[in-house]
């Protein structure tokens, strides 16, 4: 019989094990760079190209000279190699704000004896890994409400060291911490990644998730699960306990609730996933028994926006 | 109950178990707890109405083990025994007399016998008891209460010897005549004595009819006991005559065993193994032992038999023949080493008790025969006449042995007592007027009791006499020369042996006295008297001694061993083959030098089992199983079962995982608690180990472990604390500047303390503090005898006055002390002594004042051809027990605690308090290493020399 622990609130949170396990993530993955899906409108120079020509500092293309033109744009030395006037075009490069919000409610601290890892260790693992990729593909990126958007190459020590603090802030009242982001929109041309368990009324999700995408902003929920949430391996008379609300429910016969149980959690990701698919979101699963890299691949595939399916041999260069 | 061997103390309790039916439906209703499981997703599915929310059933088998529970303990209440003790027809009232049997035989399972009836005591509640041993005296029985029975059974114990049970059955007829309702209850060890069998028989014939109802006979369903009768140290071994009472004997008795041989002080000399064959009920040990060796045994036992049947004391008679010589010659005083009594002495004395006449005696023949003497020696003696010859004729004839030397007397003139016919004049071999050359040894005639002797060639025979050549010489011949002149014939007369050497027992005529082979022929001969001994049925020793009664030394016990004899043994009358009886018990009788042995089994004795059958009594085996009392297991059986419960009741609610997983670490210390709760019940043996050991202080435990500095406690209180400051800074200094990291120094009260941890011991000397009392100062010489050294500081250097007459107290204090104590010769501590070496290199021992002397002991004077005389330091072979000082040292090093000097210094000048230290320094380092520095100072040369 499975069993299960309530992660205990000290050894909750993002610590120096977490930070080395995401660089480890991040180091075994190829460098794949997001997709310039759309065009931000914001003038910060990044280093990430944009397949076309803008601002930036790399090289795209000679072109001719357009009267009309300032003439300070005109590549004398190319220009002297023939009659014509050319002019060095550079490629455009923008970077993205994707924001990360990590759940780390009490309902994360869980882990059963199936799981490898704690929801919550899982979860923060992969949202600095995800942190790492993206800005070593040129985005920017911050802890949704915690930090301003950053293309550091520290990007993982100083999201841990955000959570660390914010942790340290938020120690005691870990029900603000909520299931949910806070009710502000993300602006158009942002990104943001919900890392957590969902588990909440459905409504209050969607409130939650048209707040967010009120003003266009494309959105990603990536659903940590025990495999003990799932598979209910339970018998017998039990009693199960909230570890956030702190209630306790009560079953006579496991073995035989288990059926009406899974229905419902499989009723619940299916409201998820229409709900996401209504406003264009994106809707993941992973299970804390399955390995880390799996999630991120996914994360990595919905980011490109099906244009891209990152296979193993895109993995292996 | 139900035809099992067990009974309840309180059978009512058992009642109870008619509610456990009741229990079982108390059981039903409380179900164990649910298992409590942490799972996040629980707000999803609150609103879910599970379809069984009734709780579960108690498990069927959970129910089992609680009602199994319940009734273990019912039944534990109940008083449960094993083996319940119903011995002696527990239906009768009346009184019972109880007889053991404590002879000799039921010493090997005495044990079982006592806890028998000592059990049937305690079962026997209020009736009137008895208890009677059958080598108890028979007095009339007078049963009294069980308790005062169980102090006699307590004060019974087998005896060595065979008990006499017609007495027994007569006092227990009278019993039963007297008491209608009584019945007896015979404890017997089944082994018949005598005329044990008509005795049953006669008393079964009293019984009548009823015996079967009156007479209770417990009995081992074999008699195991094995014994040893009859002991006969024949020429080559020690045989000895074992007995087991069964010819078909079941497994239990054994068919082989070991027997050891011990002389008188206890010393095993030799073992033998002796078996039975089938069907035999004798068997034959043969210890073999050199013949010097087997006189010396003095006792043989069966081993882990412990029974004084299984062990056999053997005496002079056995063992040690009594030689006598007498010689003819008259100038032994002038020249005694060149005696012939001296040759004949010293080659008998190994394996013979030489007797010798003192010189001038009347009649010094007869007088031997007195003592006892098994074999005469008469050398170079003539003629015997009157009542001598015929006492030695006598003698032979009754199985003595007779061995005479020839020479000149015996040459001149003989009588009859000789084995041949002699020619007069004998020969003269090699001599100045003949031109024979000496003649050696031949072989020795295979018929001879010679035969087998190896023939050394360097024997020379000089002269001879020479034997009347006769038809029966060849066959009288013992031993002869290579020409077949006999030069030893032998011959018997009556049981005895009478043997004739042809040539001196001096080297006068040859030098066989000279040789090893002298000692083997006069072997052979004790040898052969000692058989003779054997063969006889009284030997005359024993027809003059019999008159003479022998109290007894030392007796054996039931179990065979030595014990003070008790007031009922009384002397035995001096004679062959005694048999203990209750008067005399087995052991050892008369004085140490004649000892006499009484066994418990005679030559001749038989082991016969007893023919209970005669009797028509109620023969039941001898319990061997104790009543048990089941309990504690009974209850330990409940608590082992409720653990399995709660561990089951602990697993179904998932309790248990959450234990492991949180107190994964705490799970060693519950098996530590475990354990510890089963290691309680050994506890209290530890403790009672504990308890045995001496009384020892823990400063001295501690001081056993540490080396640490020691001062003798005065009594003054500053001296003390002075003392203690003192050695505290010197141990730190040694700390600091040496290998050496003493323990904190420790106070010493002479009198009480032990000093053999410390290796240097301060004294300060105090004129106002009596002398110690002899006893501690016991203690000091014994201290210094072992290796210790004791400084003594008088401290009094300030007031001394060299020079003059003037003694000051301390100095006259001490010399009070020493005057006690075993002091060597001292000096004032030269320039070069070790001690002025063994750390630092110094001049002077100052302590608060410089000008005082420090006394050691004498150095030996160094006078060896290895001396030196720049030798820069010498030792003697051991440290100087003593040490004496007036400078006040420990004055000088004490610091108070806040590490201030404690006594200003005179004259105080410069660096006075670290040479102090440096002194101190140098006396423990000297204490501890002896002369080691000295021989470190001729590290050059010898490295110099090894180079070389």
């Amino acid at each position: 019989m499975a069993t299960a622990r309530i992660i205990e609130s000290k050894s909750r949170g993002a610590g120096a094990a977490n930070q080395s396990a995401a660089l480890e993530l991040a180091r075994s993955m190829p460098r794949l760079t997001a997709e310039a899906r759309r065009i931000a409108s914001t003038a910060a120079a990044g280093i990430h190209g944009r397949r076309r020509a803008g601002q930036g500092d790399s090289f795209w293309q000679f072109r001719t000279f357009h009267s009309g033109e300032s003439s300070s744009r005109v590549d004398w030395r190319r220009s002297a190699r023939d009659g014509r006037l050319y002019v060095r075009e550079r490629e455009w490069e923008a970077a993205e704000n994707v924001w990360l919000w990590l759940d780390r409610s009490p309902s994360m601290a869980f882990q059963s004896s199936l799981a490898r890892v704690s929801k919550l260790e899982r979860t923060i693992v992969l949202g600095l890994a995800v942190a790492d990729m993206l800005v070593r593909g040129g985005e920017r990126t911050g802890l949704f409400r915690l930090t301003p958007p950053q293309a550091s190459y520290r990007i993982i020590e100083r999201l841990a060291e955000a959570l660390i603090l914010d942790a340290e802030r938020l120690d005691g009242e870990t029900i603000e911490t909520g299931d949910l982001p806070a009710l502000s929109p993300i602006n158009l041309r942002e990104e943001i990644i919900l890392i957590g368990d969902f588990i909440a009324d459905p409504a209050t999700l969607e409130s939650h998730v048209a707040a967010l995408s009120a003003r266009g902003g494309r959105g990603h929920l990536l659903l940590i699960a025990d495999p003990i949430e799932e598979v209910f391996p339970f018998s017998g008379e039990s009693e199960f306990l909230d570890p956030q609300g702190g209630g306790v429910f009560r079953v006579g016969d496991a073995a035989g609730f288990a059926k009406s149980y899974r229905d419902r959690i499989a009723a619940h990701r299916e409201n998820l996933r229409q709900m996401t698919s209504k406003i264009g979101w994106t809707f993941t699963i992973h299970r804390t028994d399955r390995p880390a890299i799996e999630a991120l691949y996914a994360l990595m595939a919905v980011l490109h926006g099906d244009v891209m399916r990152p296979s193993a041999s895109v993995a292996a260069g | 109950m139900l035809g099992l061997p067990l009974a309840f103390a309180f059978p009512v309790l058992l009642a109870t178990l008619a509610a456990l039916p009741i229990l079982y439906y108390l059981l039903r209703l409380t179900p164990p707890p649910p298992q409590r499981i942490p799972l996040p997703t629980v707000p999803l599915i609150r609103d879910l109405e599970p379809e069984d929310q009734r709780p579960a059933r108690t498990p069927w088998w959970l129910l089992l083990l609680r009602m199994l529970i319940a009734a273990l303990i019912i039944v534990a209440m109940a008083g449960p025994i094993w083996n319940p003790e119903t011995a002696g027809s527990a239906n009768a009232r009346g009184p019972l007399a109880i007889v053991i049997d404590n002879g000799w035989s039921a010493a090997s399972d005495w044990k079982t016998r006592v806890e028998f009836v000592s059990r049937t005591l305690e079962a026997a509640a209020d009736r009137p008891v008895f208890v009677r041993g059958t080598a108890e005296s028979a007095a009339t029985i007078s049963p009294g209460s069980p308790q005062a029975a169980l102090e006699r059974l307590r004060s019974l114990a087998p005896q060595s010897f065979t008990p006499d049970r017609r007495a027994q059955f007569a006092t227990l007829q009278a019993f039963l005549t007297q008491n209608a309702d009584g019945h007896i209850l015979w404890v017997t060890d089944g082994m018949a004595s005598g005329s044990d069998d008509a005795a049953l028989a006669d008393f079964a014939r009293l019984l009548g009819a009823g015996a079967r109802d009156r007479l209770t006979v417990i009995a081992t369903a074999e008699v195991k006991a094995l014994a040893i009768a009859g002991t006969n140290n024949a020429a080559d071994a020690l045989n000895v005559r074992v007995l087991r009472a069964a010819s078909q004997p079941a497994e239990a008795v054994k068919s082989a065993g070991i027997l050891r041989a011990y002389d008188l002080k206890g010393r095993a000399l030799g073992d033998a193994a002796f078996r039975f064959d089938a069907n035999a009920t004798e068997a034959e040990a043969r210890v073999e032992l050199p013949l010097e060796l087997r006189n010396e045994v003095a006792r043989v036992e069966i081993l882990n038999e412990n029974s004084a049947g299984a062990a056999a004391l053997l005496d002079e008679n056995n063992s040690r023949r009594r030689v006598g010589i007498v010689s003819g010659e008259s100038a032994d005083t002038a020249q005694p080493l060149v005696s012939p009594a001296f040759f004949i002495r010293r080659a008998l004395e190994p394996f013979a008790d030489i007797r010798e006449p003192s010189r001038g005696a009347a009649d010094p023949v007869a007088r031997l025969i007195e003592d006892g003497a098994t074999m005469i020696v008469l050398a170079d003696v003539g003629a015997l006449s009157g009542s001598t010859y015929e006492q030695l004729t006598k003698f032979v004839e009754e199985g003595g042995v007779l061995v005479r030397f020839a020479g000149l007397k015996l040459a001149a003139n003989s009588d009859d007592l000789i084995p041949v016919k002699l020619r007069r004049g004998g020969r003269v071999l090699g001599g100045t007027l003949s031109w024979d050359q000496p003649r050696k040894l031949g072989k020795f005639p295979e018929a001879g009791p010679f035969a087998g002797l190896t023939v050394p060639d360097d024997i020379e025979v000089q002269r001879q006499v020479l034997a009347e050549p006769t038809a029966e010489l060849a066959s009288r011949t013992w031993a002869q020369l290579d020409d077949g002149t006999p030069l030893v014939t032998g011959a018997t007369f009556g049981k005895g042996t009478v043997a004739l050497f042809h040539v001196t027992a001096d080297t006068t005529w040859s030098n066989l006295p000279l040789s090893g082979l002298f000692v083997d022929l006069l072997r052979r001969l004790v040898a052969t008297a000692n058989a003779g001994a054997e063969t006889g049925d009284v030997a005359p020793a024993d027809a003059v001694n019999a008159k003479t009664l022998a109290a007894a030394n030392r007796v054996l016990d039931g179990f065979g061993r030595f014990r003070s004899p008790p007031a009922t043994a009384r002397p035995v009358a001096r004679g062959r083959n005694l048999i203990a009886t209750e008067d005399h018990p087995a052991g050892f009788y008369g004085p140490n030098e004649a000892l006499l042995a009484v066994n418990v089994l005679g030559p001749k004795d038989k082991l016969l089992p007893l023919k209970l059958d005669i009797a028509d009594a109620t023969v039941r085996p001898l319990e061997t199983h104790p009543p048990l009392d089941l309990r504690p297991h009974a209850l330990v059986a409940a608590l082992a079962l409720f653990l399995i419960d709660a561990l089951a009741v602990a697993l179904m609610g998932g309790m248990i995982a959450g234990i492991a997983g949180r107190f994964r670490s705490r799970a060693g210390l519950g098996a530590a608690a475990l354990l510890l709760a089963l290691a309680l019940p050994l506890a209290p043996d530890a403790a009672r180990a504990a308890d045995q050991l001496p009384n020892f202080r823990p400063e001295d435990i501690e001081s056993a472990l540490v080396t640490r500095l020691a001062y003798v406690l005065t009594g003054d209180r500053e001296t003390d604390e002075t003392s203690r400051l003192g050695l505290a800074n010197l141990t730190r200094a040694l700390t600091i500047r040496t290998a050496l990291e003493p323990g904190d120094p420790i106070g010493v009260d002479l009198t009480r303390d032990e000093l053999v941890f410390y290796p240097i011991l301060f004294w300060p000397v105090s004129a106002d503090r009596p002398v110690p009392p002899p006893a501690a100062i016991d203690r000091i010489n014994a201290y210094m005898k072992q290796g210790g050294t004791v400084v003594f500081d008088t401290r009094d250097a300030l007031s001394e006055r060299p020079g003059t007459t003037y003694v000051t107290p301390e100095t006259r204090r001490l010399r009070q002390i020493l005057a006690a104590i075993d002091v060597p010769d001292l000096e004032p501590i030269p320039r070069d002594h070790v001690v002025t070496k063994s750390f630092y290199l110094i001049d002077h021992f100052v302590g608060r004042y410089t000008t005082g002397n420090t006394w050691i002991e004498v150095l030996p004077r160094d006078n060896g051809p290895n001396r030196q005389e720049n030798r820069p330091a010498r030792a003697g072979d051991r440290v100087s027990p003593i040490v004496i000082t007036s400078n006040d040292l420990a004055g000088a090093w004490a610091m108070n605690e806040d590490g201030q000097p404690r006594y200003p210094l005179v004259p105080g000048e410069g660096r006075q308090r670290e040479f102090a230290l440096r002194a101190g320094v140098n006396l423990v380092m000297y204490a501890l290493t002896g002369n080691y520095k000295s021989d470190q100072v001729h590290v050059d040369d010898l490295l110099q020399r090894l180079g070389q």
